[in-house]
């Protein structure tokens, strides 16, 4: 086996680095080995707050699954669970958020419901749920129940306290010894009667409970309906009844206005004067109205707007920048231009042509292959053309904060990738382009910074892998959008 | 082509150079000699630039180079060689690797025109399959050769030596000595060595110098340094602890 | 009057301490700039590049992956015992990959480094001076610090990123298998809950700091060694001191960047 290189060794050891980063960066992957085995059910929760994705679903404490997604699902959360393909659960099975510990980890409790029940399909819902107890909500119930009881036992002690009140006391509870009593005497004359009557009364309550368990959720819902009706009617009384007030007192614009008979009497002018205009536009008087009595004007200016709506639309997405760049040469030292122009229909596309004024110029080989009385001989003309631009036309697409650019690179085919870090402001590039047989490949990185809005400052290494021309440089850019193009040349104060 | 001017340097308030002039003759060997620890290499690495003097002018070629930038001081740096006195071969490298090393750097040579050079440089210095070594392979001698081949590698004009047969057996010192005057001969370069190895001295310079105490105090054809009235000088050539100069060392007890 | 004599020579003793190492910083910033100049002056030696990179970064892969692993594993064990008091071990994931991407993953790696490559380029250097071999480049009219010092610092501070993303992730692995596999901790909980708190920055914060830490350790190793002096004595020295104060400055920066990031 041949012996690696040392920039192999290294090459593939900074590489590793990197897929580290990207993996670890991304968050794509998870620990896992090999993919989940299982079925789904989802379930509807009106809070699924602290739960996380990849938390164990339980029955009894014995772990049966995990979260696999929790949506929004109409202003509900819906969790996704993932359960072992040997767990059974029946169709009434109850699914509750519950916490490990006080501050501990939350996870998803499945209660079962009758062992006859028929079995949960996958892709069904749980229809049973029971959102996690918020520690805020809990507290603040239990301080109002804690408030309301002191109301109570307040009252109670104030009865007490009083003499009236004790007398009065006393003679209830007299009375209640009467009332049993004759309650007592009763019960034991009609005890049959009384029978009958609480058979009667347990018949009813069953009935009751059947017919409430069966529209149970019909109920429910007329109740809250109801709630939210009375309450929303409640709002809005109130709020009509403060306009109203406000009103009246003269608060207000609208309040002022008509509590100030001279605004009346203007307003109502106005009206008047309006009316009367109305009355001509209709009748096809005036310029206006003859346009707005014309079907054909109107039909022309309905098209107008919507054309006009369209193209602004477009045009919100629709970005060009204009670019210049220089690059000084430390090696060589010489300046490189580049102008740009960026024209991205999409936010994660765009095409790029530019003009390169490269001071090493172009240059252009030829061969020629003579043969003079069978002996073959094969020239190789270079020309280098110092004077002549170079250009790029590119195309650019964007992952996520990755770019990949494709197209022609200083009038050679190429590729690049550029990396886009902290909010854009850092993008570090890596072109390569000219792949002729027998050249290296013009191989050039470089990070761009933009500290400000319109300008950037550039460094890189240009060329490295050839022995000649490789060199660093350090330069700046200018970057204008069409929106900065627009108002700089709108910026301009126009006379009145 | 080498000329010292009222040199001054001094190294913690010790003077090692005191008002120094010399002058180097083109196309010589010329042999500075003096004490261990006299100042001869510093002398040696003020004519290279490596050490800046207090005072005074390092001209080369009526340039001076301690007072120029060090662009201006590596280009005049690449009409010199030097062979140190451990040879300074890099380690990390191959005997060939150490040869090729100027040539890589100031050429625009092929590997495969370098190889050559490398290959002919090597014969020169009389060493032969040895390219593809490691400098801790090879004798102290076999690294003087390769660390001479490596100085004339861009076929300089100056040629310093700093002791290069210092170190050495008296057969291998001899070996070195040779190869000196062979290399002087077949490059014309200026040469410049500096030793405290009396019978070698007397064997290569053409003009012997003698250094002491931060001073030429004696410069001419061996013969005529041979008989000089200085007392210094006499004791220095016969290698006797008495008289003027004392040991160094022993001074400091 | 004795006791002034004490305070004399106290404030002597002192004040030479303080001249010594604003010394010794100026120097070490001397160094910087100088390397800074001298990477941007072509031409770029990218085989002394990947020389360097291939001894920093591929050759301290093995130890930076058995730390970055036990680190992992060891956080998880200790954090359990903690999180367990309040029910909430699926918390462990999370800190772990928090204190290692913060923190450990890359101050333990640059400390790691130091060791191994930070010593050997006080040596390498060290040697290099003491055995003439530095002059030898200036008389070649290449300069030492170019040829020597910015392939080692580019080395130091492309590589420790690498490295630390790398201990970041062995030591987020070590706790899982401590955390999921021996403490039972649910591994749904663990990586989610990891997911949930860590953030990117966290993780990039802590590249920003190995580099950082990669220019620290470079540059007070080669510093140590190019300014080498004494022999072989003084070679073992200046890889002793060039361990110890790198990893000092390390320690320190952390708390600055720590407090500058975070």
């Amino acid at each position: 086996m041949k012996k690696l290189s040392i920039e192999a060794k290294v090459g593939f050891f900074v590489i590793i680095g990197i897929l580290i980063l990207g993996y670890m960066s991304m968050r794509i992957g998870r620990f896992k080995y090999g993919p989940d085995r299982g079925y789904e059910v989802y379930g509807y929760f009106d809070s699924a707050e602290g739960l996380v994705k990849g938390v164990p679903v339980q029955i009894a404490g014995v772990e049966v699954g995990r979260v696999l997604d929790i949506t929004l699902e109409d202003g509900r959360a819906k969790v996704a669970l993932l359960l072992k393909p040997d767990v059974t659960i029946g169709e009434d099975v109850e699914a509750a958020i519950r916490t490990k510990g006080v501050l501990g980890d939350r996870y998803v409790e499945l209660i079962l419901g009758a062992p006859e029940a028929p079995p949960m399909k996958p892709g069904g819902s749980i229809k049973r749920t029971a959102s996690p107890a918020n520690i805020d909500t809990l507290l603040k119930q239990l301080d109002s129940i804690g408030r309301d009881f002191k109301q109570i036992t307040g009252a109670i002690s104030g009865v007490f306290e009083e003499k009236e009140g004790q007398a009065s006391l006393r003679i209830i509870v007299d009375n209640l010894r009467d009332l049993a009593q004759t309650l007592n005497q009763t019960v034991q004359k009609n005890n049959e009667n009384i029978n009958r009557i609480l058979d009667n009364f347990t018949v009813f309550s069953t009935d009751l409970r059947e017919i409430s368990s069966t529209n149970k959720e019909s109920l429910r819902e007329v109740v809250a309906n109801f709630r939210q009706a009375s309450d929303h009617l409640g709002k809005t009384i109130i709020a009509f009844k403060q306009i109203t007030d406000k009103i009246n007192r003269g608060e207000g614009t609208i309040g002022r206005l008509i509590q100030d008979e001279e605004t009346v009497d203007t307003m109502n002018q106005a009206l008047v004067s309006l009316r009367e205009i109305a009355e001509k536009i209709n009748r096809g008087e005036g310029t206006i109205g003859k346009l707005v009595q014309d079907e054909e004007t109107l039909e022309n200016i309905n098209a107008t707007l919507t054309s006009v709506n369209d193209f602004l639309q477009k045009e919100e997405m629709f970005r060009t920048y204009v670019d210049y760049r220089g690059e000084y040469l430390f090696d060589s030292d010489n300046m490189k231009s580049y102008l740009s122009l960026r024209i991205q229909p999409k936010e994660d596309k765009y095409y790029l042509l530019q003009l390169v004024d490269d001071p090493a110029g172009r240059t252009k080989k030829t061969v020629t292959t003579r043969t003079v009385d069978g002996v073959t001989t094969t020239e190789i003309k270079e020309e280098t053309e110092k004077d002549d631009f170079k250009f790029s036309a590119q195309i650019a697409k964007r992952y996520y904060d990755l770019g990949l650019r494709a197209g022609i690179f200083e009038s050679h085919g190429g590729v690049a990738a550029d990396y886009y870090l902290f909010d854009d402001r850092l993008i570090l590039s890596m072109e390569a382009f000219n792949f002729n047989e027998d050249e290296d490949p013009h191989l050039k990185f470089k990070a761009d910074y933009t500290p400000f809005r319109h300008l950037y400052v550039t460094a890189g290494f240009d060329d490295f892998v050839s022995d000649e021309g490789n060199e660093f440089f350090f330069g700046a850019g200018l970057h204008f959008s069409d929106e900065d193009l627009k108002t700089l040349l709108s910026g301009a104060p126009i006379p009145h | 082509m080498i000329q010292l001017i009222d040199i001054r340097k001094s190294f913690d308030s010790q003077t090692v150079l005191d008002g120094l002039n010399l002058e180097i003759e083109t196309g010589k060997i010329t042999v500075i000699i003096g004490q261990s620890g006299g100042g001869k290499s510093v002398l040696l690495k003020h004519m290279i630039g490596l050490i800046r003097p207090e005072q005074g002018e390092v001209l080369v070629e009526g340039v001076d180079i301690a007072r120029l930038n060090d662009r201006k001081l590596n280009d005049m740096r690449k009409s010199f060689g030097m062979l140190f006195q451990g040879a300074a071969l890099f380690d990390s490298m191959t005997v060939g690797e150490n040869v090729a090393f100027p040539l890589q750097e100031h050429t625009r040579l092929k590997q495969k025109e370098i190889d050559e050079i490398v290959q002919q440089k090597l014969l020169q210095v009389g060493l032969r399959d040895v390219a593809h070594k490691m400098p801790s392979e090879l004798s102290g001698g076999m690294r003087k050769r390769v660390g001479l081949a490596r100085a004339i590698a861009l076929d300089p004009k100056i040629i310093l030596f700093d002791e290069p047969t210092t170190g050495l057996d008296p057969i291998t010192a001899d070996a070195i000595d040779r190869l000196v005057v062979d290399t002087q001969k077949h490059t014309n370069a200026t040469c410049v060595v500096i030793s405290h190895d009396i019978a070698s001295t007397f064997k290569i310079a053409h003009v012997v110098a003698m250094l002491y105490q931060g001073k030429i105090i004696e410069i001419g054809p061996p013969d005529a340094v041979k008989s000089s009235q200085n007392p210094a000088v006499q004791q220095f050539i016969q290698g006797t602890a008495e008289g003027p100069m004392l040991d160094y060392h022993l001074l400091n007890i | 009057m004795v006791k002034l004599g004490i305070i004399i020579r106290l404030i002597e003793t002192v004040g030479r301490g303080l001249i010594r190492f604003i010394e010794e910083f100026g120097l070490v910033m001397f160094l910087f700039l100088a390397s800074l100049v001298w990477s941007l002056r072509p031409p770029v030696r990218i085989r002394a590049i990947f020389k360097q990179m291939e001894f920093v970064g591929v050759n301290s892969l093995l130890v930076v992956l058995l730390t970055g692993i036990f680190t992992g594993g060891v956080l998880a064990f200790q954090a359990y015992h903690g999180f367990r008091l309040f029910s909430a071990e699926g918390l462990v994931g999370s800190t772990v990959a928090l204190a290692m991407t913060r923190e450990l993953g890359p101050v333990l790696t640059s400390l790691m480094v130091t060791g191994r490559a930070g010593s050997a380029m006080a040596a390498e250097l060290g040697t290099m001076r003491v055995t003439e071999q530095i002059d030898a480049l200036y008389t070649m009219a290449c300069n030492p610090i170019k040829y020597l010092v910015v392939p080692r610092v580019i080395a130091g501070v492309l590589m420790l990123p690498v490295l630390t993303i790398i201990a970041d992730f062995v030591g987020i692995i070590g706790g899982y298998l401590v955390g999921v596999g021996l403490l039972q901790i649910n591994s749904g909980i663990y990586v989610a809950k990891m997911i949930e708190i860590v953030e990117l920055e966290d993780i990039f914060n802590g590249l920003v700091k190995a580099a950082c830490f990669g220019l620290i350790l470079s540059l007070i190793g080669c510093y140590k060694g190019f300014y080498t002096s004494g022999g072989a004595e003084g070679v073992g020295r200046a890889t002793t001191q060039a361990v110890v104060i790198a990893s000092v400055c390390i320690l320190i920066s952390d708390y600055f960047l720590t407090a500058a990031m975070f």
